[in-house]
């Protein structure tokens, strides 16, 4: 598992990330995110409804109320153009850290 | 089923949005809680596990509110400390001023305690009604998401208002000494300042902290005791 610090730096990323594939709502949202990390990132609803309100507020994202199949209504999210411009540099910036710390640990274990 | 959107509504009651907005929050959580309760049952979970399960997802409702609050507004943090801290704490020292002077006009005597220059005054009509004034701040601060410093520092600010006034005495003093030409006893002033710090400070920033400490206390136990009485 992953620590807090870095998971919550990494947050805004995974939500931005995995609306870049197309639009779905919270809960949609949390449980791809927990597959395709492979349970190393797992949001609580307590910890994504304020991000994703934030990132909204942003307008990184946009939130829409739509009817689903079984006539249940959900809130969709979609990414905003200034999400979409943000998730290049983002991706940039944390692909460097990671590649820092990959360095970092490899000179530790030589 | 337990009813999702009413559990939302209740523990998120404190919600200080507009109705449109908070209607929104509640029925998008409560959305969340359905599918998830739902996937728990699907899985083979009990009834009463999935429900516990499901509620795991929030641990503190108090604190889930007061971070939705931050993210929906748009407030700048001078706006934020405005209504969390400036709004409240000025009408807590608003209230309990008139509520003073009200009670002076209407010839009520203060209690005296100690003789002499060490006379104490303690208007025990105004001190008693500093509980329910401090807890109005720490309410009005805490409804518009402040935090526990926030909250309290609402409920005490008459006491802090005046003890900013009793230490703008040391500069006065000087100012008047300069003014009139003759030393001021500096030892009097501070005297002064001891003596009615007690009955004018300490003994009703007590009183003012209580009320706020019993409404920062009873919030978050209304959120403790919904978490654990359903599921």
């Amino acid at each position: 598992m992953v620590g807090t610090g870095i998971k919550r730096g990494t947050a805004e990323l995974a939500v931005l990330s995995v609306l870049e594939g197309g639009p779905m709502h919270g809960y949609e949202m949390a449980r791809r995110i927990e597959q395709q990390t492979k349970g190393a990132l797992r949001f609580t609803l307590a910890a994504l409804y304020p991000m994703l309100y934030r990132m909204e507020q942003q307008g990184w994202i946009r939130g829409t109320w739509e009817t689903s199949r079984n006539g249940r209504r959900k809130r969709c999210y979609r990414l905003a153009p200034a999400g979409r411009k943000k998730l290049l540099p983002l991706r940039r910036e944390w692909a460097e850290l990671f590649r820092a710390l990959q360095r970092l640990t490899k000179v530790a274990d030589a | 089923m337990p009813n999702w959107h009413e559990l939302v509504r209740q523990r998120l009651s404190g919600l200080a949005l507009n109705d449109a907005e908070k209607d929104e929050v509640h029925a998008e959580l409560a959305a969340h809680l359905e599918e998830l309760y739902e996937a728990f049952c699907n899985e083979g979970l009990r009834q009463r596990e999935a429900v516990q399960r499901t509620l795991v997802q929030v641990a503190d409702w108090q604190n889930l509110q007061r971070k939705i609050l931050i993210a929906r507004r748009r407030e700048q943090p001078m706006q934020k400390r405005m209504y969390q801290l400036w709004i409240p704490g000025f009408l807590t020292l608003m209230v309990s001023m008139i509520f003073l002077i009200t009670l002076q006009k209407f010839g009520f005597q203060p209690r005296i305690v100690g003789s002499g220059p060490n006379t104490i005054l303690f208007y025990a009509p105004w001190l008693s009604s500093l509980p329910f004034i401090g807890a109005l701040g720490a309410y009005l601060s805490a409804r518009r998401g402040g935090l526990v410093g926030t909250v309290l520092l609402s409920s005490v600010f008459p006491v802090l208002a005046l003890t900013a006034a009793f230490l703008l005495m040391f500069p006065i003093g000087f100012v008047i000494e300069r003014v009139i030409g003759r030393p001021v006893d500096f030892s009097i002033v501070a005297t002064a300042i001891l003596r009615d710090g007690i009955g004018w400070i300490l003994v009703p920033g007590v009183a003012l902290l209580t009320g706020g400490l019993l409404v920062h206390l009873l919030f978050n136990r209304r959120s403790w005791s919904k978490e654990t009485a359903i599921g």
